[in-house]
């Protein structure tokens, strides 16, 4: 039965009439789940639709539920966010564990690593995209539907959760000795962080190239929310100008604006403020979440007998130019860069 | 190093040798096949490079395990006497991870002895070492 059957099947149970499924397409990224984008023909009414599907191996191991509530949480609430439509956390016709949202069209999402991404609309997009965190984190996430779901750490306990999980990430998948990103860890646990300064609901990957933006200057979706959690606003900001989005650019962070720039724009959007030591910690720690990401990619790349090329360059291009990122700031902690 | 070369070109012939359903043709396909194209091209570099840049950085460990050994241990000396007698890329990668646990041990009895002198001869290695293991991406145009 392909995939088409599946989803029309799926689709005819549940909604009770017969639906048509038109234009099955997957869509590159998203290396966390399978991403298709289709539509749906119900009743004479046609409509725009995303497919998540869990796939076999995975980029990261992520909760679908936390991602469907997660878009849940900010849909409708100001923020260009999709409408989360259905989960199915057992895969029911499609075999795999899989979320359908509504699907915003007219837009693309950029690659992090091209030259100047956004070209002359830089300036606007970075606005509305350090915009658009501030309000996320200026959210009581006790308000919203991922609180049902996500667990809530205490406001001195955000960084250990988060060292703790990413540590055991990289105990778990590294294959080869990584002297760098453990040095990295040892230190973040010598110096941690003041208490977050009041829990947020962290996108877990806001970055460049997870967001459409319409070529003309507008951010149009915010996407990619499989790494949703509660936990410190200075997270999402230090994930967020994490060097690695600013490919070949030193004066401007995810290839959009001056660093100064984006902490004002998230400062004021939020209402909170940003504390250079808590950050300094938040900043290297999005370096080791990074690391951490890409030894387990290449761990799974290797599982999954080689076939998913995104695995192979995450776990050896990027986690390379994130050794030479992490490497840098900790000899700049030291004042030898 | 993870993934190694054959691997990554083995993986590109395995990636696109299976005829995709329906429904990762066109866009998909396109892109998968943008990422292949890369990956091979980085494989040039690390081909070009690679030797070189292992028996460098197993040989900077080698110094920094003697010189340690001295205030933290003899044998940290002891597991700096391992040797690239396999030149092949696999071949250094084993050597190179006997000797990277060594110097994350080295590292750690530094930092709890509050040796600072050592601490950074290690932070400018890794700085060093991650520069020369660097995969150049040219410059790809955005949209």
């Amino acid at each position: 039965m392909s995939l088409q059957d599946q989803l029309e099947a799926y689709l005819t149970r549940t909604g009770g009439q017969p639906a048509k499924v038109f234009d099955l397409a997957r869509i590159p990224g998203g290396a966390s789940r399978e991403t298709y984008r289709f539509d749906v023909e119900v009743g004479g009414e046609r409509k725009g639709m995303i497919l998540r599907r869990d796939p076999v191996g995975s980029l990261i191991d992520t909760d679908r539920r936390l991602e469907f509530l997660a878009f849940r949480s900010f849909h409708g609430r100001g923020l260009p966010v999709p409408e989360a439509v259905a989960l199915e956390e057992d895969g029911a016709e499609l075999e795999r564990p899989f979320f359908i949202m509504g699907r915003i069209d007219g837009g693309k999402a950029q690659s992090p690593f091209t030259m100047a991404p956004y070209g002359e609309h830089a300036a606007a997009i970075g606005e509305q995209f350090f915009g658009h965190l501030g309000k996320i984190a200026a959210a009581d996430p006790a308000s919203l539907p991922i609180s049902e779901f996500a667990e809530a750490p205490s406001l001195d306990g955000c960084w250990k959760k988060e060292l703790d999980y990413w540590e055991g990430v990289v105990d778990e998948d590294e294959e080869h000795p990584q002297p760098i990103v453990r040095a990295a860890i040892r230190r973040l646990r010598r110096n941690p962080p003041p208490p977050a300064q009041k829990l947020s609901v962290v996108h877990g990957d806001y970055r460049t190239g997870n967001f459409m933006h319409d070529g003309a200057g507008k951010i149009i979706a915010l996407l990619d929310w499989e790494m949703a959690h509660i936990g410190d606003p200075l997270e999402d900001l230090g994930w967020a100008i994490e060097p690695l989005w600013s490919y070949g650019e030193s004066d401007r962070v995810s290839g959009m604006l001056p660093r100064e720039t984006a902490i004002r724009l998230w400062e004021a959007a939020s209402g909170l403020k940003v504390d250079p030591v808590a950050f300094a910690w938040w900043e290297l720690f999005a370096s080791v979440k990074g690391a951490a990401i890409w030894i387990s990619s290449a761990k799974e790349y290797r599982a999954g007998g080689l076939k998913d090329p995104v695995l192979g360059l995450s776990g050896w291009y990027t986690a390379r130019r994130q050794d030479q990122i992490l490497a840098n700031v900790l000899a700049k902690l030291e004042g030898l860069a | 190093m993870t993934p190694t070369v054959p691997e990554l070109l083995l993986g590109n012939f395995l990636a696109l040798i299976e005829p995709p359903p329906p429904e990762a043709m066109g866009e998909f396909l396109q892109g998968r096949v943008a990422v292949t194209g890369m990956i091979s091209m980085l494989c040039a570099q690390e081909a070009e490079r690679g030797t070189e840049t292992r028996l460098w950085e197993n040989a900077d460990i080698r110094a920094l395990l003697r010189c340690g050994a001295a205030r933290h241990g003899a044998a940290f000396a002891e597991r700096a006497e391992v040797e690239d007698k396999d030149m092949t890329l696999a071949g250094m990668d084993r050597v190179n991870a006997a000797l990277r646990k060594a110097l994350i041990d080295l590292h750690i009895a530094a930092e709890e002895a509050g040796d600072r002198e050592l601490d950074h001869a290690i932070l400018r290695h890794y700085v060093e070492s991650a520069d020369r293991r660097r995969l150049d991406l040219p410059p790809m145009p955005g949209n």
